[in-house]
């Protein structure tokens, strides 16, 4: 049709509305991705055209891979990068689009095709990819009589496919609702992999279960092709991992701190509706280069200094942040130190153990409020402090093995941080109303990736050979 | 058109108007789903009930102060028009309303209506 | 009978370009201010091209179905957030003489029309039958009941020196001093309430990204597209109101009076567009409690010192 091929036209140079889903090795590149202007990364599977797959996926996110592939609406693509040679579980998608690309070319290539593959769509030279799990009602209708009637609760028997929800007792007395919610790995505002079983009652949560971390894999026993599992880790821990071995330079520890925290920064400022902002504070973080590439271009303290000092006086900012999120003092004795810990009074960082970091005149930043706002600051001048102590750090190396401190915490130690962080959720989430819990759980920077590396159970250390 | 009349007839033609232009969109792309299509996001996992439930609106009691407010407002709009042959009475009056229901909104605030987590 | 007819099809014309102008403008500026915050290249050729390849692009995609919506609703909600905003937008005058609808009680039509936005937007966010849009739904019930009565209040102490709840005679009383300067509490508190009326920025409560988008969750191609433009016609009809009774309307010396409506128009439209690059968005709980304790005693002060006024100056 005419109308067709001049809104195709018409739509070729608009940024590809694209819902990123990113597994194991998918870290690196999602923040690039973030920062093309070709792809405007959605919130939600519905508006997007393209489900781009950054990494491998696991079993435990196969399932909602496709769910949310088939909540996309068509016309609809699939377009996926892996940085491992073959990816079973990706197999399930059999009409895509792969990338095959380095590490450090992904993220352009990746929007370049799905730039393409976005066009083609719309003219309709590539099929649009077909529903991919069965067409099967969740429930067939029944009642308990033999013509669909009786039963307990609002309504008799199963209508329509799913039951109604159940009452429940609620604080104030009222005998309400009470929602069972299944909150998934690829809610853009949570912590990528984080499944959660929260019942609400209207919008404060009463209950909440955490669902296994879908980057534990277990080792595949009997597959012809003997290849370890890949490094399920954050790729930005890998330096502090080594570290855990061997001496590294301070300065690349700090860069790598600097960048953790400005793009954790960036994810927050869009949760929390800046989102150009955020976008700004990523492309900041982009520019953190590894000690030693010289570019023009590093990011300097002074600059994070004046980002600093706009934040802080955001009051809205501190509106949403403020007294939310208090850790108790058992649960922060749970932590074992880190930023969390840090934000809350306690004065422990991994790092004063170091004689290089002494010899720099480092000292811990410590804030005494508890909160998620105390996270924010402290995470802000963790940062400038980062990038100073790279700027005067030259070629010193650090001298203390066995332990690091990493940007969410200490490491090499047991659980790590976010393993730590884990199992506290459910009684720092009950009570709160939704939005507070979003805040919560961002401020608490977690990263299932990094809690992957020391799975529940597992002791101490053997993880943190990788 | 008297005013009313007018104001109507727009509300009845914006609202077709874009009735009309979703009708055109369904005609340009026909929608179509399956099942796992139509389950509601909430990042990838299926949920186990619908989502229409006696939701616990727990700032009710905020409603009912905005009621009497609403009932304030009513009574505000004839008196900006005559307020002003009527003199200092017709000031003094509305400042006695207003203090009043000033009054229910700190008694609100007190009781905690306003904080709900 | 002709002519009226054709004097009316004129005025709905009008009111129709000023509101897919309007809208077209807001959706540029919302663009421009966006790669302004971000720091990197303007490019104003493609920034005003930007919104309608994304229409075009939104056109092209096939619309979402749930299970088991109230599909007549959620068909309805789009359609009834424009509605209401062309008829506020109807009863304002846009010049001395070119008055869509001419009311004799404008500002009460207005209000009107602008409390039932909140039925428009939860309608939208429980119809879907999708967990989080529907606490985005009740979210707005309460950030709504909450802005409704400063919104009123300072549009009653407009109403005060004019001793009329018509437009024109609103206007007509700031001749000689505008509303901004002698009721300095009336804008600010206006654009706040407007901000939450339109659910825009700061005050986006229900379609945060905390919950993944809320009321636009749900929606993709054409359905997404009519509620976005419903949003951003309730912002132009608010920035108009807003010119008319705080701004001066059409009044301004040397040039015409449709030029300056659409000046001062401009100018409020871009302060609330621009506001979502400045703020967070607040917490339903922070803005319950700031609209009630801070706004509505603000308004209430404001009716208070325009009653005052205008017996004075009635003396």
């Amino acid at each position: 049709m005419v109308v067709r091929s001049i809104l195709a036209r018409l739509a070729k140079k608009a940024p590809v509305p694209v819902f990123l889903i990113s597994g194991i090795g998918g870290d690196e590149i999602t923040d690039r991705l973030r920062l093309d202007d070709r792809l405007h990364v959605t919130d939600s599977p519905r508006p997007a055209m393209i489900l781009m797959i950054a990494g491998r996926l696991t079993s435990d996110l196969k399932y909602a891979a496709l769910q949310v592939h088939d909540q996309m609406a068509e016309p609809r693509a699939v377009v996926r990068w892996s940085p491992a040679e073959r990816d079973p579980a990706a197999e399930v998608f059999p009409h895509f689009v792969a990338v095959d690309a380095v590490a450090a070319a992904a993220a352009a290539t990746l929007a370049a095709a799905a730039v393409n593959t976005r066009d083609d769509l719309l003219a309709g030279s590539f099929p649009s990819s077909p529903p991919l799990l069965p067409d099967v009602e969740p429930n067939p209708w029944r009642g308990v009589g033999p013509w669909g009637q009786g039963g307990t609760g609002m309504t008799g028997g199963v209508p329509y496919g799913r039951p109604l929800p159940e009452r429940a007792k609620d604080r104030d007395g009222l005998q309400l609702d009470q929602l069972l919610m299944r909150v998934g790995p690829f809610l853009p505002a949570l912590p990528e992999g984080l499944i959660l079983e929260v019942r609400l009652q209207g919008d404060v949560i009463q209950d909440v279960t955490v669902g296994a971390n879908p980057f534990v894999e277990e080792a595949v026993p009997d597959s012809e092709e003997e290849e370890l599992p890949a490094f399920p880790g954050p790729a930005d821990l890998a330096p502090f991992l080594a570290s855990l071995r061997v001496p590294v330079a301070v300065a690349e520890l700090e860069l790598a701190r600097a960048r953790h925290h400005l793009r954790w920064l960036g994810h927050a400022l869009r949760v929390h509706g800046l989102a150009a902002l955020g976008r700004r504070v990523l492309a900041l973080s982009a520019r953190v280069h590894s000690q030693g590439a010289g570019s023009s271009n590093a990011l300097g303290s002074a600059e994070v200094v004046e980002l600093r000092r706009s934040l802080e006086r955001n009051f809205t900012l501190a509106w949403a942040t403020r007294g939310i999120g208090r850790l108790s003092g058992d649960q922060l004795a749970a932590l074992d130190g880190g930023p969390v810990a840090r934000a809350a009074g306690i004065e422990r960082d991994e790092r004063c153990a170091d004689p290089a970091y002494l010899a720099l005149g480092f000292k811990p930043v410590v804030y005494a409020g508890g909160d998620a706002l105390a996270r924010w600051r402290l995470r802000l001048h963790e940062a400038e402090q980062s990038l100073r102590l790279a700027e005067t750090a030259g070629n010193s190396m650090t001298t203390v093995t066995g332990t690091a401190e990493g940007p969410t915490g200490p490491l090499g130690r047991g659980p790590g941080p976010s393993s730590r962080l884990l199992p506290l959720l459910p009684e720092l989430l009950t009570g709160l109303e939704w939005g507070d819990a979003v805040t919560t759980l961002l401020s608490l920077d977690l990263d299932l990736r990094e809690a992957a590396l020391t799975p529940p159970g597992s002791g101490v250390a053997p993880a943190w050979a990788w | 058109m008297e005013g009313g009349a007018a104001a109507l007839t727009i509300l009845v033609v914006a609202l077709g108007a874009f009735l009309i232009l979703k009708g055109v969109g369904d005609v340009l792309n026909p929608p179509r789903s399956t099942a796992p299509s139509r389950v509601p996001f909430s990042g990838g996992l299926s949920p186990d009930t619908h989502a229409w439930n006696r939701y616990h609106v727990r700032y009710y009691p905020m409603a009912l102060l905005f009621l009497a407010f609403d009932m304030e407002m009513v009574f505000m709009y004839p008196w900006a028009v005559v307020f002003v042959e009527e003199g200092l009475i017709a000031l003094i009056e509305m400042l006695m309303f207003i203090t009043i229901l000033l009054f229910g909104i700190l008694y609100t605030w007190r009781e905690g209506a306003f904080r709900w987590s | 009978m002709v002519g009226e007819a054709l004097s009316t099809a004129g005025l709905a014309l009008a009111v129709v370009a000023v509101m897919i102008g309007g809208t077209y403008v807001a959706a540029v500026l919302d663009v421009l201010f966006t790669r302004l915050t971000m720091r990197v290249a303007v490019r104003p050729l493609a920034a005003a091209a930007l919104p309608l390849r994304r229409a075009a692009q939104l056109a092209l995609q096939r619309r979402t179905l749930t299970e088991r919506p109230d599909a007549g609703t959620w068909a309805l909600a789009p359609a009834v957030l424009a509605a209401l905003a062309a008829v506020s937008l109807a009863v304002v005058p846009l010049t001395g003489t070119l008055i869509p609808v001419e009311a004799d009680t404008g500002i009460v039509v207005f209000a009107a029309a602008m409390a039932l936005v909140v039925v428009a937007v939860y309608l939208q966010g429980w119809s879907p039958n999708s967990p989080l849009s529907l606490v985005a739904a009740y979210r707005f019930v309460a950030e709504g009941l909450s802005y409704e009565i400063p919104f009123a209040v300072v549009l009653i102490g407009t109403a005060l020196p004019a001793r009329s709840l018509a437009l024109v005679p609103i206007v007509t009383s700031q001749e000689h001093l505008w509303n901004v300067i002698r009721q300095p509490l009336g804008l600010p508190v206006y654009l706040i309430t407007v901000l939450a009326l339109s659910f825009w920025g700061p005050l986006a409560l229900p379609e945060g990204q905390d919950v993944a988008g809320g009321t636009s969750l749900e929606l993709s191609g054409v359905p997404r597209l009519l509620w976005r433009v419903a949003q951003l016609n309730v912002l132009v009809a608010v920035s108009a109101m807003g010119a008319a009774v705080f701004l001066g309307g059409w009044l301004g010396p040397w040039l015409p009076g449709g030029v300056w409506m659409a000046l001062k128009t401009l100018f409020l439209l871009a302060l609330l567009v621009a506001s979502r690059q400045f703020f967070a968005r607040v917490r339903t709980e922070s803005f319950v409690v700031v609209a009630w304790t801070v706004l509505t005693p603000l308004a209430l002060v404001d009716v208070f010192l325009a009653g005052i006024q205008a017996m004075v100056a009635a003396r």
